[in-house]
């Protein structure tokens, strides 16, 4: 067993602390979370120099070769700098949809995704359906798609999106541009942006079908592996920033003559925040590797521990760093309450404690030191 | 040992309930129901309906304008306002300076402030907190210089719950910045309107401004707005902290919320998880439980006459903890609902989608009015004479 993160991983993890210092900050942020679109020409097209477009693709189609670890090294350092670029939602989120399916229509989508042409969201989730994404409300029936999806992380400017909805008893995957639909778009949780979406009986061509079948289903569920793995990267990110300022500020913060730090109940609640942010940072490892796994019993089983165990611990640091700072830290003037959002956000998404929890309970063969 | 309310207390309890039922206005109903906060207009006119009936400042004594009920009559009414979707009443002026000024007022001061307090009419709010005076609140700053015929107020309060609000302000100053930390402070009522007060809002992370920070450049107070003696600021600020338990464990609201949250788990008909939804609503309504006989016995200890025994010491601990726990549950059982922090639509129940302001206002309740680590090393020391 090893540890190490490799040489180019590490690289990929020092390349992104470094763009995210020189071009996004909390100003950035409190900017971004007033604007419409959250995607900044300027910034993607960094990106895409960094070469973050194409690391989560294989070379074979244009993209660079990168394992979820160096994905998820990215979305630790975005979670850290409470960044709102929907790069997951608007690249890798679709991307490993349009690579999974695989098809050469899938493909040439996948491209222009790779190659900043197009932004693509995907809409796995509606209001009627809690996280049962193979169970859509949305159908089509006599060439027609009716229904709706919810919470639809587009960041306010994608074009298309991937959608699942059933036909007949076969689940498919659409790819539906957005004018076509009647939009309802808000700001969630994390202050990122979200679309509702109607279809208003929308004519689907076979060309917008780009998976149906048994196939499908198997396609999603790997794809929401890896979007649960980067839940976990993104709120590794944001606790070991919540540790890191809550350590300084009772390092530095005086009352009664003292600096709080001082004060054993709040050593010990830093003590409680440091050991719990260890045991985040191994789940973390843990799921980044497993999460890309053929077997989809273990993979599954890697995921829910994960997302259960973050559900809990993440977002009980992110409890802790606003008790520590006290009235400083439920306002909206300090980075600390974002953070606790983003958190809160991120425990819900794909899956909140409940579910994955059931769904771990429901995993028979448990897979120990045997 | 008896755990039931008399026949009395129970004729009480329907006059109680058929009062709120005409009498709660519906917007108001609403504006709980959702788990919202009321405008300053709607709080105001519930609290000048209360004041009509006599029920604003209920544990006063009857001369002073209390309603003359027991403890258990207090309790009931709190039980029957929260059931009914009525907001808890502002604690400023009923809870806090209204106890204040009929203890260590003088008779002027009684029949100047009183009245506006038990009629609703005046808002008041606390200039406790300063930026370097938080837990260690005696380490604050606000200088009150004695003038001729006013003091001279200079400094900054911040954390000011409804000072944008408010008519009037009690405030914890420094009459004599030589004498020791506890020992130089005093209490006085400041006037919002007057001149070289500036309030600035702080917006706290459920979206909305209840807090405010306040500055005083040269702020001219008169004399006889002073409470009790220069230096007894301290003293009252103490007696504040142990005046009046019997519903400060938020058993009432807590209560209300917990048939907010089952109501909103029944409303959605695909909601997927109802056994382990109702399955942690019964874990909270436990503890709930545990928390509301605790609260029972301070209410019969007060009724007897009893002094309040050590049962009373933890109820603020555990009915701040507690009120967290539950807007945590709603959150969690919203699951994606919960992520639609401002849709001009509701999506899916919106109940759910107004759970994470409510979560994260509530972040709050264990830091304001002494956190709960100041609370506890007093009960340590205190009660357990660590």
């Amino acid at each position: 067993m090893e540890f190490n993160l490799s040489e180019n991983t590490t690289m990929v993890a020092d390349t992104a602390r470094r763009y995210l210092k020189d071009h996004y900050g909390f100003v950035t942020y409190n900017e971004q979370l007033n604007q419409a679109s959250h995607c900044d020409p300027a910034r993607w097209q960094l990106m895409m120099e960094l070469g973050w477009l194409g690391l989560p693709f294989p070379e074979s189609i244009g993209g660079y070769g990168g394992e979820l670890i160096d994905v998820a090294m990215i979305v630790r350092e975005l979670g850290a700098a409470l960044c709102l670029d929907p790069y997951v939602d608007l690249v890798v989120a679709p991307g490993k949809m349009l690579e999974y399916i695989g098809t050469e229509r899938a493909i040439v989508v996948l491209q222009s995704i790779v190659e900043n042409d197009e932004k693509v969201a995907c809409a796995l989730y509606d209001c009627h359906a809690g996280y049962s994404v193979h169970k859509p409300t949305a159908s089509i029936r006599d060439g027609k798609l009716s229904g709706q999806k919810s919470f639809v992380p587009d960041g306010g400017c994608a074009n298309r999106v991937i959608a699942t909805a059933r036909i007949g008893d076969e689940l498919a995957l659409l790819l539906v541009p957005l004018e076509s639909c009647e939009i309802t778009r808000y700001r969630a949780l994390d202050g990122s942006r979200y679309a509702d979406l109607v279809f208003h009986d929308i004519e689907i061509d076979d060309g917008m079908i780009l998976s149906r079948g048994a196939e499908t289903s198997r396609v999603i569920s790997q794809v929401i592996a890896w979007l649960q793995a980067l839940d976990c990267a993104r709120m590794y990110g944001a606790a070991n920033a919540l540790y890191q300022r809550t350590l300084e500020y009772a390092k530095t913060r005086k009352q009664f003559g003292a600096a709080i730090g001082s004060f054993q109940v709040i050593q010990h609640y830093l003590v409680d925040m440091f050991t719990d942010l260890q045991q985040l940072e191994s789940m973390l490892f843990m799921v980044a590797v497993k999460a890309e796994l053929g077997n989809a019993q273990e993979r599954d089983r890697a995921c829910s521990a994960a997302k259960a165990y973050y559900a809990e611990k993440a977002v009980k640091i992110a409890q802790q760093a606003i008790q520590i700072h006290g009235g400083i830290g439920v306002t909206e003037e300090l980075d600390i309450g974002h953070y606790f959002r983003l958190m809160t956000h991120c425990s819900l998404t794909h899956g909140h404690r409940d579910f994955h929890i059931d769904r771990l309970a429901s995993l028979r063969e448990v897979n120990g030191c045997a | 040992m008896n755990l039931e309310f008399t026949q009395e207390e129970l004729d009480f309890q329907k006059s109680i309930r058929a009062w709120m039922r005409e009498n709660v206005p519906e917007e108001l109903e609403r504006v709980s129901a959702l788990g919202n906060m009321p405008t300053k207009s709607q709080q105001q006119q519930w609290e000048r309906s209360l004041g009509k009936q006599g029920w604003l400042a209920l544990t006063w004594p009857e001369q002073y304008g209390g309603p003359g009920w027991t403890a258990t009559q207090r309790y009931i009414f709190d039980i029957e306002r929260a059931m009914a979707g009525a907001p808890p009443t502002s604690p400023f002026g009923v809870a806090m300076v209204g106890p204040v000024i009929y203890t260590f007022g003088s008779p002027e001061q009684k029949e100047r402030w009183l009245p506006g307090i038990t009629s609703g009419e005046t808002l008041w709010c606390q200039g406790y907190s300063e930026p370097n005076a938080g837990s260690d609140l005696a380490s604050l700053k606000t200088r009150a210089e004695r003038k001729q015929d006013h003091y001279l107020v200079n400094g900054q309060k911040i954390w000011t719950t409804q000072a944008h609000w408010a008519d009037m302000m009690f405030c914890l100053v420094r009459t004599d910045p030589e004498a020791k930390k506890q020992q130089g402070i005093s209490f006085l009522l400041i006037d919002m309107k007057t001149p070289g007060i500036e309030i600035r809002p702080i917006y706290s992370i459920d979206g909305h401004h209840h807090l405010n920070e306040v500055y005083f450049t040269d702020v001219e107070v008169p004399l006889e707005n002073l409470v009790g003696q220069e230096g007894m600021g301290w003293t009252i600020a103490k007696f504040l902290l142990t005046h009046e338990r019997t519903t400060i464990a938020g058993v009432a609201d807590s209560y209300y919320a917990l048939a907010r949250m089952k109501q909103a788990i029944e409303d959605v008909p695909y909601y997927t998880d109802k056994p382990s939804a109702r399955r942690r609503m019964a874990e909270l309504e436990v503890e709930l439980m545990a928390l509301e006989y605790t609260n029972f016995r301070t209410v019969a200890a007060t009724d007897e006459g009893k002094p309040f025994g050590p049962e009373s010491s933890g109820l603020k601990i555990k009915g701040t903890e507690l009120q967290q726990k539950m807007s945590q549950a709603m959150v969690e059982m919203g699951g994606l609902m919960s992520l639609a922090w401002d849709s001009p639509s509701v999506v899916g129940n919106e109940s759910f989608n107004n759970a994470p302001r409510r979560y994260n206002f509530l972040r709050a309740c264990t830091i304001y009015g002494g956190s709960n680590e100041i609370q506890k090393n007093v009960l340590a020391k205190m009660l357990l004479g660590l």
